[in-house]
């Protein structure tokens, strides 16, 4: 596959506490395609999120190699990793993770920063996705006086802020009920149609059955794709 | 967005443990800064009370150190031991107008005022003094006061009323006119007078001595030596030594309020460490979106910044506050009672200032150095993946 952002070679991760070594990964080798929308599915505990955690360049895998877009990210160091994931990925996790004490702009904002925009255009910027989700209305608002739905559309609105190359979400609909979950994913299937890279971690079949591709792990191997 | 706008976001965040930290630093700086000003306060005092001596040498009692010659500026109570055949030898020494001074206390109305007795005509045209009400002495054997402008003042007193100095009562003749020194706040009598009622036989405190030509004041000193036993000092020797002890004791008072300062820097520490380890989901999320380590240890270390910016500038604000309303009394027995409407020129200096702006800004991010450094080294992972 020629078309392929995203390329892994027998990715091993283990961890060690004390004398016990955890192995999370054993030699994952797979290859996402540019535009696709992927699951990445599996139990609990078997290796999805470092799966998903290796790919979006916030660790660092024991053995393999991870390519996104032809860069290896082992070649990096930790300035150029951080610098990657604010140019080239937009992070979405289970539980939110907005910045408290900031509003839903400003927390647009705060990525906006990080991935270079100039003040000046940021908040612009910040309330143009946060129209796209639907939440202008909410943009003053903290994440206290969201509901979680509303919540979670902010941070796929931040995880946008740098026009990301690739989304990755990790349980994105995990914390939702089934109204704010459908919300959120009709979001996912738009930003999919127009073009964006979707990889989501998820246990949802539903999600699953709509995808394109769907990526089985168990016991830190790819068991079907 | 900035990150310094994130920063005072976060830090306004949490506004107790905001409020506590910063009153750390506050009661540090204040403390430094109240010194610091009282300290200026005290030295600009002694140097006026000295130009106001008027005199380029003092005589004293052989073996006089540092405590008789601050007496002598601040008005306190100085052991008479020069006789009046030691002050005919001084005054007739050749260049050199001298004048006997005796220095006592009296109180009125439970206040204690200093009392000099004087020669009374030597005394005026040494000092140049004007009279501001009623009239000056008319001659030696006087039973009458003359007293300073600012102790007719504060004790209403005028000519023609009546004060009691050792039991015996005494008309104010006169009010002399404001000199800006210790004399403002003297009652003045006649040395007769003054030796009877303070039983000091013919003895003086010092002698004020003036020089004709300032370039032979070493030679006068010797001549002074010579001819009786006594101790000569120059004025500028004096004012040195004064300020030396004055400076001595400033230093000690300014390192104790640099230990407070010290402590308040282990608050911001303790401040940042617990922040480190509140935040450490916030510091993953910064690094999803893309923060470099630089940048985390930026926000952390901008963050004990403002605490020291912020905290520097209200200890400023308090300590001025304290030395303007507080110093006066704090330094009245001490060296020297404030004389009214002058004294506080001194308290606010832009050096002590800005100084003491940096100096709480410098020590709250060093102190900040450290957990910036911890919250910077956390793995994205780790971080993120914190419950």
């Amino acid at each position: 596959m020629n078309n392929a952002i995203i390329t892994t070679k027998d990715l091993c991760k283990s961890y060690s506490s004390g004398a016990v070594a955890t192995h999370a990964l054993r030699g994952v080798s797979l290859e996402i395609e540019k535009g696709s929308f992927t699951c990445i599915v599996g139990p609990s505990g078997h290796g999805k999120s470092t799966l998903m955690h290796l790919i979006g360049g916030l660790d660092r895998p024991t053995e393999g190699s991870v390519h996104l877009e032809g860069t290896d990210l082992s070649r990096l160091d930790n300035s150029q990793l951080a610098q990657l994931r604010g140019e080239k990925i937009g992070f979405v996790f289970q539980f939110f993770n907005l910045l408290q004490g900031l509003t839903a702009k400003e927390n647009v904002e705060v990525a906006m920063m990080l991935s270079g925009f100039p003040e000046k255009e940021q908040e612009k910027g910040a309330l143009k996705l946060l129209a796209k989700v639907g939440l202008t209305e909410k943009a003053d608002a903290k994440p206290s006086q969201l509901s979680g739905g509303q919540q979670q559309r902010v941070a796929i609105a931040r995880a946008l802020a740098n026009d990301p190359a690739i989304l990755l979400m990790d349980e994105p609909t995990g914390n939702l009920d089934s109204a704010a979950e459908a919300e959120v994913l009709e979001i996912l299937h738009e930003l999919h149609a127009a073009g964006k890279t979707v990889v989501i971690v998820t246990h949802n079949n539903e999600i699953a059955q709509k995808a394109q591709r769907v990526i089985c792990v168990r016991d830190g191997r790819i068991s079907c794709q | 967005m900035t990150l310094s706008k994130l920063v005072f976001k976060n830090i306004t965040r949490r506004r107790g443990r905001f409020v506590f930290t910063l009153l750390g630093i506050t009661i540090g700086i204040a403390s430094f800064v109240t010194f610091l000003s009282m300290g200026g306060s005290l030295k600009s005092e002694i140097n006026r009370e000295s130009a106001s001596l008027g005199a380029n040498l003092i005589v004293t009692p052989i073996g006089s150190c540092a405590y008789e010659q601050v007496s002598i500026l601040t008005g306190e109570i100085l052991p008479s031991n020069i006789t009046m055949i030691d002050v005919t030898k001084i005054q007739a020494i050749k260049g050199v107008s001298a004048v006997p001074v005796l220095t006592e206390k009296t109180a009125i109305a439970n206040k204690p005022l200093s009392v000099n007795g004087i020669d009374v005509e030597k005394m005026k045209s040494f000092k140049g003094w004007e009279i501001g009400k009623g009239a000056y002495f008319s001659g030696t054997d006087e039973a009458a006061a003359v007293v300073g402008f600012a102790a007719a003042e504060l004790f209403k007193l005028d000519a023609g009323s009546t004060i009691v100095v050792r039991g015996e009562q005494l008309q104010v003749k006169g009010v002399l006119k404001e000199t800006g020194g210790r004399d403002d706040l003297t009652v003045f009598l006649p040395l007769p007078l003054a030796q009877k009622l303070y039983k000091t036989g013919d003895k003086v405190s010092y002698m004020a001595v003036k020089v004709d030509n300032l370039a032979q004041t070493d030679s006068y000193i010797q001549q002074i030596r010579e001819a009786t036993n006594l101790g000569v000092i120059s004025d500028k020797q004096m004012l040195k030594s004064v300020l030396s002890i004055v400076g001595t004791v400033n230093i000690t008072l300014q390192m104790i309020a640099a230990v407070s300062v010290l402590a308040a820097a282990f608050g911001i520490i303790n401040t940042m460490m617990t922040a480190t380890y509140e935040r450490k989901r916030e510091i993953g999320i910064l690094q999803a979106l893309g923060a470099k380590q630089r940048t985390i240890f930026t926000i952390f270390l901008l963050e004990s910044g403002f605490y020291g910016i912020i905290g520097g500038a209200t200890g400023v604000v308090l300590g001025l506050f304290v030395s303007i309303t507080a110093a006066p009394y704090i330094t009245q027995n001490a060296f020297t009672s404030f004389v009214k409407g002058s004294g506080n020129g001194a308290l606010i200096d832009p050096k002590t200032v800005i100084g003491s702006i940096l100096f709480s800004t410098a020590v709250a991010i060093v102190a900040g150095v450290y957990p910036a450094w911890r919250a910077a080294r956390l793995s994205p992972v780790e971080a993120i993946s914190y419950e």
